[in-house]
């Protein structure tokens, strides 16, 4: 093995004793090996460059305003063909006046439909972040979930999921907390009772507990009684529990 | 022209989550300012979104990607006369703190190795940035740049060389 | 997959009943250095060091505990002309799978060895310390998890994102930069949240305690929707900033950015300027 050809090899899997018997009888190649394996190395701790936050945005106003181009692409060629029905039909019936020509949409109607597509994909990356499997990933995705709507029952299911079902401590005390906004839905509510005697995690508990009580729901006395009463349960969370109660009378 | 469907759309929005800051990496690396790499982005996703009838299941979807980029990266370059590389903009991580690199010991000035970085010939920086920060196999980088598997190999090791030269060339100004 | 059954090894040498002291090291080989590294750490008892440095491998290092032996239990008496094999605690395990080095440490109370473990600087480092003792993080890049159940959390040196949670214990950690879009969590029941951030960093803040106060030397523009809270401003006379509240609120810091969480029960929050 020649000089060249042993140094093209070190940056790959370094196999074969050709390679290791070339570096034992040549010193010129190992001092190669060795600076060029430093500095392979140092290019490692070189800072990594991060985007900020305009990419995101700027990705799903294209991928809406994408959709939203291809829609009234479609409903032009659908405008047209109703044109010229019309016109064939009015031909038919022997009149040649003009007819009033229904306006496209402007603006208007546009923008809000835009800023529906945009609030849709916020949605999606929410639910797509929050499957992923790094945590910090599913943390990220709870924080785009604050600004779900109420009626946007798939992103409030996963945050319950989360609550109920996520490994990472963190991520259900974030989910917890982005249940506060919707104080308004029964269904919330009810998934915030339930989720209390499921959990485990004492600052978790407490979390759902202090939520019950801002909630201001009523309905949250019996598992806060029992909750209180379990001797297995953490004494913190046991006097939050007591202390819950009260304040609900 | 089909429609994109809302399953399609779901599928864009979890790439563009996996990839975009790596494709960032990638053109601040080869020389773009901030800005110019975030219009970039912007610009290869629209085009995987436009072509996405071209893309060939069979084919590794990154070398597409980056194919998609380098083409981007071109017509970019095109337009402007030059693409400036201004050292400043390279800015690095977003607070101003000495981070873990600082506690780099060996001599090995990262300063130094970002400037050798820059002053690479763009080729094989651009090989360098592709095996050693995005990561990719061999036989990607081989479909990226349309050569043999077996090249990729010596081209690396012939781009980690010609930056060992410069830096030392560097470091030795420095000295002086 | 590669494993490394480590103090295993160690315990074939056919020492007395003695229990092997020693510092056991084992260094192991990420399948593609240059791909996103991963290092998962899973143990039941001991204390926990993770460190990046300047090289491309995972070294792992163990220290067992001097002197524990099973409560109660008597060492049996080799019998004549036999040695003992195998330590009286289990062993440390390696494993490596794609890029992901797994070290976990057995449920035996008595496997309760100390780990060091030394990591390139550009790795996600994952610690679970189940009954655990400190749980230590430095000079590291990348995403960080950290779980302790009874031990102190520090974290320091580390750029990227943090989640970081104790259920006894102090959190302590001192970040040099978030990565944007990234968002970190404090958390823990019993103990003290002591964060360190550079002062020009940009952040949405969520605080939450409901037995403790929060200090910070940051200005942090709270959210009017809060419930207002008393604010003690004593800076001027060489004092904190001190914000005491009903029980949660949220703010922005230098304009607002990615989301960090703190959160505590028993225990106060500090946010300090770097």
């Amino acid at each position: 093995m020649t000089c060249e050809e042993a140094r093209i090899q070190m940056l790959g899997e370094a196999e074969g004793k050709d390679f290791a018997a070339h570096l034992s009888s040549c010193e010129a190649c190992r001092n190669e090996v060795a600076r060029i394996g430093t500095l392979w190395q140092s290019l490692d701790l070189l800072p990594v460059e991060e985007p900020s936050g305009k990419v995101r945005e700027r990705f799903y106003e294209m991928l809406a305003a994408y959709r939203q181009g291809l829609a009234s692409a479609e409903s032009r060629k659908a405008y047209r063909w109703g044109q010229l029905a019309a016109a064939a039909a009015m031909l038919a019936v022997g009149l040649g006046v003009g007819y009033v020509a229904r306006g496209s949409g402007q603006p208007p109607a546009e923008v809000s439909q835009l800023r529906e597509e945009v609030a849709s994909m916020r949605q999606l990356v929410a639910l797509s972040l929050m499957q992923q499997q790094s945590a910090s990933e599913r943390l990220r995705g709870v924080s785009w979930a604050y600004q779900a709507e109420p009626s946007d029952r798939e992103v409030l299911g996963a945050l319950v999921t989360a609550v109920n079902q996520d490994t990472n401590v963190n991520v259900r005390l974030a989910a917890v907390d982005a249940l506060r906004r919707f104080a308004a839905s029964p269904e919330i509510r009810r998934a915030v009772v339930d989720a209390l005697p499921a959990q485990t995690t004492p600052l978790v508990q407490v979390a759902l507990i202090d939520l019950l009580v801002d909630f201001k729901d009523r309905n949250a006395a019996e598992a806060l009684t029992k909750l209180a009463a379990n001797r297995d349960v953490n004494d913190g969370v046991r006097q939050q529990a007591q202390w819950a109660l009260e304040k609900l009378q | 022209m089909a429609e994109v469907s809302g399953g399609q759309v779901a599928r864009l929005a979890v790439l563009f989550e996996r990839y975009h800051r790596a494709l960032f990496r990638y053109f601040v690396s080869m020389g773009g300012h901030r800005e110019q790499a975030e219009d970039l982005v912007q610009e290869v996703f629209f085009r995987m979104l436009r072509y996405r009838t071209s893309y060939d299941p069979a084919q590794s979807f990154t070398a597409w990607m980056y194919q998609i980029a380098r083409n981007a990266g071109v017509d970019q370059s095109r337009k402007r006369r030059a693409v400036v590389v201004d050292i400043d903009s390279f800015t690095g991580l977003v607070s101003g703190s000495p981070g873990p690199e600082e506690s780099a010991s060996r001599g090995q000035d990262l300063a130094l190795l970002r400037r050798a970085m820059d002053q690479l010939p763009g080729d094989k920086r651009e090989i360098l940035v592709l095996s050693r920060f995005q990561g990719m196999k061999h036989e990607d980088i081989a479909e990226v740049l349309g050569c043999e598997v077996g090249t990729v190999k010596v081209r690396v090791y012939r781009a980690i060389r010609a930056l060992e030269q410069i830096y030392f060339a560097l470091e030795k100004e420095k000295v002086s | 997959m590669k494993k490394l059954m480590m103090l295993s090894a160690a315990a074939l040498l056919a020492a007395p009943a003695a229990l092997p002291q020693d510092p056991q090291k084992a260094t192991v080989a990420f399948s593609d250095p240059s791909r996103p590294k991963k290092l998962v750490v899973d143990t039941m008892f001991g204390s926990v060091t993770v460190r990046g440095y300047n090289g491309q491998e995972v070294i792992v290092e163990t220290t067992g505990r001097a002197g524990i032996r099973p409560r109660g239990r008597k060492e049996a008496e080799p019998p004549a002309g036999m040695h003992r094999i195998g330590g009286s605690y289990s062993g440390v395990e390696i494993t490596e799978e794609s890029n992901t080095v797994k070290v976990s440490n057995g449920p035996s109370p008595f496997a309760a060895a100390d780990l060091v473990i030394q990591v390139p600087v550009q790795t996600s480092v994952s610690v679970n310390a189940r009954v655990g003792d400190s749980v230590t993080i430095e000079n590291i890049t990348g995403e960080i998890e950290a779980n302790n159940m009874n031990g102190q959390v520090t974290i320091t040196n580390v750029s990227g994102s943090v989640m970081a949670h104790s259920m006894n214990g102090k959190i302590v950690a001192n970040i040099n930069s978030v990565t944007p879009d990234k968002a970190m969590s404090f958390s823990t029941m019993n103990g003290e949240i002591d964060v360190t951030l550079p002062a020009s960093i940009k952040a949405n803040v969520k605080l939450k305690t409901d037995h403790g106060d929060i200090f910070t030397d940051f200005d942090i523009k709270l959210d009017s929707k809060a419930a207002p809270p008393q604010v003690e401003d004593n800076r001027k006379r060489g004092g904190r900033y001190r914000i005491q509240f009903d029980r949660g609120t949220s703010g922005t810091i230098n304009g607002g950015g990615p989301e960090i969480q703190f959160t505590t029960f028993n225990g106060s929050i500090l946010i300090h300027k770097k």
